[in-house]
Order: structure tokens, then C-alpha cells, then sequence
């Protein structure tokens, strides 16, 4: 008797390992933490279900802080020792997909259920490169939202809804202002980072300009962008002092103490502002009159890697975490599934509503394997621009670069 | 030497030649073949290009203001550090009330890691919220707070300072030891002959304490060249390219545009340039010994 149970249970065993394929596949997954949301807790409870309706495959989740998620990528694929499956930035999938790290995915989506219209169009277009699709968009969010405090747009006088064109806004930033009694209409950073990038790239775009033209050379010094970058240029009054170092975090420490009356942020913002006592509310984007306002998009892509011996499995999990039921439990963005995002911002965030209509309409940013050189050489001319060069100068200057690349 | 020792130091000598083969020599040669390679993240099949990457770094302009700004942090740096160093040893050297506690108390910047103190700066920093802008709008000093970390002009003195608060107990601890073991004899009877406490200083206490003074230079001059953290955080190179020296535009190169070939190129010149800073002191030590000999 004992050993006919010990052999019922051996088989039972066996018949779990072996219900995916041969042998039990451990999935190796690394994301990366960007909010203290305890977002692991939602993500370890997403794993478990995972695992329930997949037996015979685990998967081991690595979190890493977002300063180190790139270098520790960087490194693990070089070394031969990449996970099975990553989240990877939108502007890193070109050169991830170009230096063949990750597999090209388009045959097992089109084999699958996945499909674009599931998705944001612009989510969908970041995991694309030379036509192939090399990720699968896991959560978004778009540069950028202006957030007003509502109590001192009420003591000015003005109107919120105003904001949402370059005049609109210009005005209201020069209302608002008053250095003598620390208070700043907009909050500008033009630090070396990408967040300086994202909320240029939105002026640029909502003025019909371009960072990258179609044939792949530098639209940064055509006339629509230079006269975004004018624009910018025009509002460095109303910020307060130090912009060249200054990061959309500085810039969410003086809209919370009430100092500044705009910042400039993603959907991302709102979990921080629920939590404080400002009386808050936002505008999606800004245009010149008569255009619309274009967002940048931001997010992740869940790619798996070519050197993965699990590519079948790894697929599996990604259909699973992008699924409607599961995707807004295991990001800390916007899920990029487009029904998944609806009941998460409608449960979670303010507005919902314009933040989906912004989300639909924003644009990626340049597909290109150089891009973070591309980038590079915007950070560098927001900081000529910020300094006091003439806008053509410094989109020429920048534009040499690029095109060199 | 009987052949039985020459086995035995090769068996005890071995292990560490053969670490530092793998940990250090390795990667530098590593390095150096690299840095003819055009290697790149997109690019990982390595392509020799001989000194092509070196004559595109030497052309750019950044390479100028990359080495210029790399001499100024590390002879600011060191300059100031050993400087307030010496002072504080002085200092604690002397017979004080709460001497143990004041020593302890001094060691608690270089026991913060790099990355606290740099966040503590930037906080300290900040146009708007930072309490050195505030002490200076409360005390009149200005009217205005000043960007420091966003201003080019202001930048690396701001940066260098921060390096200095977070290194000088170093210097601190490596002088007082040697304060500690200069001769009181000497300066006992330096102070019957009548000699000043100056004179005291620069004839009896300061040859006395040369050798340890060399060293401390030279291990700070490597340290404060190959100091990342806290120019990264607080400015990452900025504002435009004013406080980047060389491991800042290595890092930005090589992990932020996944320029491997041309990270590598950078860290060469980097080497080289730091060899020829150590050999310098080096000579200058050289020459001021032979002087002595020859008094």
C-alpha cells in the first residue's frame, strides 16, 4: 500500500513537471522598480497565478532600481548571462534588437492572440525595429501632463482649461510668477536626463515638428521644432533659478510645498499628489491654437532574449502579464493593454478619460539604434538653449552631431 | 637560495601574482586592446581601427575640457583636502577637552558612503530649498539664491568643496597619526632655543612628517581622479560639459550610448594622464630630496 502511494505520488510529481514539455522550466525574469508602489507584492501574486496555470514552470523575478536596471542589462548580456525575459525602456529596444540580444517576436504574435490593436499604437510601435517586432508593450505612460495647484490659479484669477495652448499658458506662467515671494509659474528642468528630453520632444511634436525626419536625419533645426524650442525658450522667466540642473524631481518638491503653480509630469505623478493636501488638477499637454497637443510616450516592453533556452514559456508569460485581467495588476505606469489601462485608470487616477485620449495620441520617440546618442545631443542643446543660445544655433549644433552618427 | 626556497616563494608568492593577473592586469589589457577596437553595444563584433577612436577623441573638443576640469577637480581637491586635513590634526593633536569624541565626531563624512553625501549636497545645494542658499538670503550675504550646481561658473567649485568636506578626515586620520610619531624631543628642545610655533612647524614637524605627507598626496591625487558618485549625482558632467572629468565621461560613453571601443579609449588616456600627475609628484619628491642632500 505505502509504495503504491509513493509511486501514485512520484507520477503525480512527474506529471506536473512534464504537463508544459519534457522537463520543468524555470523562467529567469528581471524588471525594474521605478515608484516604492510595492508593486513586487501585486507582481509575486501575478507570478503564483502564473505558475498555478502553467505547471511545470516557475518563474524566478528579479527587481532592480531603475539607476541600475540598464547597466546590470548591459552587462548580463554581454557576459552570455541574460535573463529569459526583461523589461526593456522603449529607446533601448533598437539597440538591443540591432546588437541581437533579444528575438524578434512577430512570428509568435502573429501565432497568438496578442495583436496591435489590443495595445496603445504608439506602445505597440516602440517594440518595433526594421519592420519586426522585438517586444511586447507591457505599461505606458506619456510627457507630459501639466499639473496646476487649483489654489493659486484660483487666486490669479485664471482659468486651469486656459493652459492648453502655448499662449494660454505662457500667460498663466507670468501671472503666477512672483520670485520676491518665492513662487514660480512652471516648473523647467533642463538637466542631463531623459525627462529634459520627453518634455521637449511634446513642444516639438504638438508644434508638427520632428526630432528624427522618416529618412533617419535630424529634424531638430527644421523651422516647426526651432520654433518649439522658442517657445521654451521664451517661458525660462517663469522657472525658478537653476533649471540647467534641475530634474523633474526638484521640480515636484516646489509644486508640493506650493511654491510653483505648474510642473510637468506623466500620469505617473498622480499617486503623489492623492497623497498631499494640494488642491491639484491637470492639463493634457499643450499646443500652439489650432493644433493638438502630442505627448511622448514612455513605458516598457517585455522582450525576451535570444540566448534563452525557454522561448516558448517566456512567451507564455508575456501573453499572460499583458493580459486584460492581469496587466494593470503588475505595472506601476498605465498597463499598455488598452482595456487593462481603462479600469486601471478609472479605478486609480483622475481623469481617466483625458489620459486615455492623450495616451492614444502621443508619439515614441526616435526608433533608432543610436538613439541615446540622439538623446545625448538633445540633453546637450536644451542645455545650450537654457544657457542663452539662440535656438537655431543650438538645433543646427545638435543636428551636426546627429546627422554623424 | 637553495632550491627548495626558490619552490617554496613561488608556492606562497603565486596565488596573489595570479590574482592580480585575473583581477588587474586582465581588464587593463583588456582595456587597451579595446580601445583600437570600434566596439560598440549594436556593434559587438569588434572592428580594429587602430587609432581612430583616439585621433576622434583628440579632434573633439570635449577631450580639452574633459582633461582641463579632470586636473582642476583633482588639484582643488587635493589641494583643499590635505590642506583643512593638516589643520584639523593640528588641531586634534593638541591636548583638548573631548578630544576622543572630537576625533570620532570628524571621521563621520568619509564613513558616509559616496552616493549619501552627494544626495546630502545636492539637498544642501538647491536654489530654492538649500540651507547655504538660505544662510545667505538670511544673513544678507545675497539676494537671491544662488544655483551653485547649475551655474558653469559656480559648478565645480561646488563640487569640489562637497569632495573635500567627504575626504578631508581621511587626510585628517593619515596626519595625525604621523603628528603622533614626530619627535616631542625635537620640538621641546626647538621651543627652548626660543623658536616660534611657525617655526616649529615648517623646520621640525613638517620634515619630520614628509614621507607620509608624499604619500597621503599621491593616494589622494589616485582617489580624487577616479572619484565618480559625487560629481555624477550632483551634476552628471554639467551644467553642459563643466565638471565632467574622465570616469563621468567614461560612464556616459560607455553606459550611456553603449560606446564600449570608445569608453575603453578614455579610460587609457585617463590612466595615462593620472601616471603622469603621480610621476610628477614623484620628481618634484625626487628633486626636493636631492636639494636637501646637497644643503
Amino acid at each position: 500500500m505505502k509504495s503504491a502511494l509513493m509511486m501514485a505520488t512520484a507520477i503525480s510529481l512527474i506529471s506536473a513537471a512534464t504537463a508544459y514539455g519534457q522537463e520543468p522550466v524555470i523562467l529567469k525574469f528581471w524588471d525594474n522598480q521605478q515608484t516604492e508602489s510595492g508593486l513586487s507584492q501585486f507582481q509575486q501574486a501575478a507570478v503564483d497565478r502564473f505558475e498555478s496555470e502553467n505547471p511545470g514552470i516557475t518563474v524566478e523575478v528579479t527587481t532592480i532600481p531603475y539607476p541600475e536596471f540598464q547597466q546590470r542589462l548591459l552587462t548580463a548580456v554581454q557576459g552570455g548571462n541574460a535573463p529569459d525575459i526583461s523589461t526593456l525602456d522603449q529607446i533601448w529596444v533598437a539597440a538591443f534588437a540591432k546588437a541581437g540580444a533579444i528575438s524578434d517576436l512577430t512570428k509568435m504574435a502573429s501565432d497568438s492572440d496578442i495583436s496591435r490593436d489590443a495595445f496603445f499604437p504608439g506602445a505597440w510601435d516602440s517594440a518595433d525595429y526594421n519592420g519586426k517586432l522585438y517586444g511586447i508593450p507591457f505599461n505606458v505612460d506619456a510627457w507630459s501632463f501639466t499639473y496646476v495647484n487649483k489654489a493659486l490659479f484660483a487666486k490669479a484669477g485664471i482659468d486651469p482649461s486656459s493652459i492648453m495652448s502655448w499662449d494660454g499658458l505662457k500667460l498663466a506662467a507670468e501671472k503666477l510668477t512672483d520670485p520676491a515671494n518665492g513662487q514660480f509659474g512652471l516648473g523647467l528642468f533642463g538637466h542631463k536626463g531623459e525627462d529634459t528630453v520627453v518634455v521637449t520632444d511634446s513642444f516639438i511634436f504638438s508644434n508638427g515638428g520632428s526630432v528624427l525626419n522618416s529618412d533617419g536625419s535630424c529634424g531638430l533645426n527644421s523651422p516647426a521644432s526651432v520654433e518649439a524650442l522658442n517657445y521654451l525658450a521664451s517661458l525660462v522667466p517663469y522657472a525658478p533659478n537653476g533649471i540647467l540642473n534641475a530634474s523633474s524631481g526638484d521640480m515636484r518638491e516646489l509644486f508640493l510645498n506650493g511654491s510653483l503653480a505648474m510642473e510637468f509630469w506623466p500620469a505617473l505623478e498622480q499617486p503623489t499628489l492623492q497623497k498631499s493636501d494640494l488642491n491639484w488638477d491637470f492639463v493634457a499637454g499643450q499646443a500652439p491654437e489650432g493644433k493638438t497637443a502630442i505627448g511622448t510616450y514612455g513605458g516598457w516592453n517585455l522582450a525576451i532574449y535570444k540566448t534563452s533556452p525557454n522561448k516558448e514559456a517566456a512567451w507564455k508569460f508575456i501573453e499572460f502579464m499583458t493580459r486584460e485581467d492581469v496587466n494593470g495588476d503588475v505595472v506601476d505606469l498605465v498597463p499598455a493593454n488598452i482595456k487593462a489601462a481603462k479600469t486601471f485608470l478609472e479605478k486609480n487616477r483622475l481623469g481617466a478619460e483625458r489620459i486615455m485620449k492623450y495616451l492614444d495620441n502621443a508619439k515614441a520617440r526616435p526608433l533608432s539604434p543610436v538613439y541615446l546618442e540622439v538623446s545625448d545631443a538633445e540633453m546637450a542643446m536644451m542645455q545650450d538653449i537654457y544657457s542663452g543660445m539662440p535656438a537655431q544655433e543650438a538645433a543646427d549644433k545638435a543636428c551636426k552631431v546627429i546627422d554623424a552618427l | 637560495m637553495i632550491k627548495t626556497d626558490k619552490w617554496m616563494i613561488w608556492a606562497f608568492v603565486g596565488p596573489t601574482v595570479l590574482l592580480l593577473a585575473v583581477m588587474m592586469y586582465y581588464p587593463m589589457i583588456g582595456t587597451l586592446i579595446e580601445s583600437f577596437y570600434s566596439t560598440s553595444f549594436i556593434n559587438p563584433k569588434p572592428e580594429f581601427v587602430g587609432f581612430s577612436l583616439y585621433n576622434k577623441i583628440f579632434s573633439s573638443g570635449n577631450f580639452g575640457i574633459v582633461v582641463r576640469n579632470s586636473l582642476a577637480w583633482t588639484i582643488g581637491v587635493v589641494f583643499l583636502q590635505n590642506l583643512i586635513g593638516f589643520g584639523v590634526a593640528l588641531l586634534l593633536n593638541q591636548r583638548l577637552p573631548g578630544q576622543g569624541i572630537m576625533r570620532a565626531l570628524i571621521l563621520l563624512p568619509w564613513i558616509l558612503p559616496g552616493v549619501v553625501a552627494a544626495i546630502l549636497w545636492r539637498f544642501m545645494y538647491d536654489p530654492q530649498l538649500g540651507i547655504i542658499n538660505s544662510f545667505l538670503i538670511g544673513t544678507g550675504l545675497s539676494n537671491t539664491g544662488i544655483a551653485w550646481l547649475a551655474q558653469e561658473s559656480t559648478a565645480m567649485i561646488a563640487v569640489i568643496i562637497a569632495a573635500v568636506w567627504k575626504g578631508f578626515p581621511f587626510s585628517t586620520l593619515v596626519f595625525l597619526a604621523a603628528l603622533q610619531n614626530v619627535d616631542r624631543e625635537q620640538i621641546e628642545a626647538a621651543t627652548v632655543d626660543g623658536a616660534s610655533a611657525l617655526r616649529r612647524l615648517f623646520d621640525v614637524v613638517l620634515p619630520a612628517m614628509r614621507k607620509v605627507i608624499v604619500v597621503n598626496v599621491i593616494l589622494t591625487t589616485i582617489l580624487t581622479f577616479n572619484y565618480f558618485d559625487m560629481i555624477w549625482i550632483l551634476t552628471r558632467g554639467g551644467p553642459r560639459d563643466a565638471t565632467h572629468i574622465f570616469p563621468t565621461k567614461i560612464y556616459q560613453v560607455g553606459f550611456g550610448q553603449f560606446r564600449f571601443g570608445e569608453a575603453a579609449t578614455y579610460g587609457v588616456l585617463s590612466v595615462l594622464m593620472l601616471s603622469v600627475l603621480v610621476a610628477f609628484y614623484f620628481i618634484a619628491q625626487g628633486s626636493g630630496r636631492n636639494k636637501r642632500a646637497k644643503a
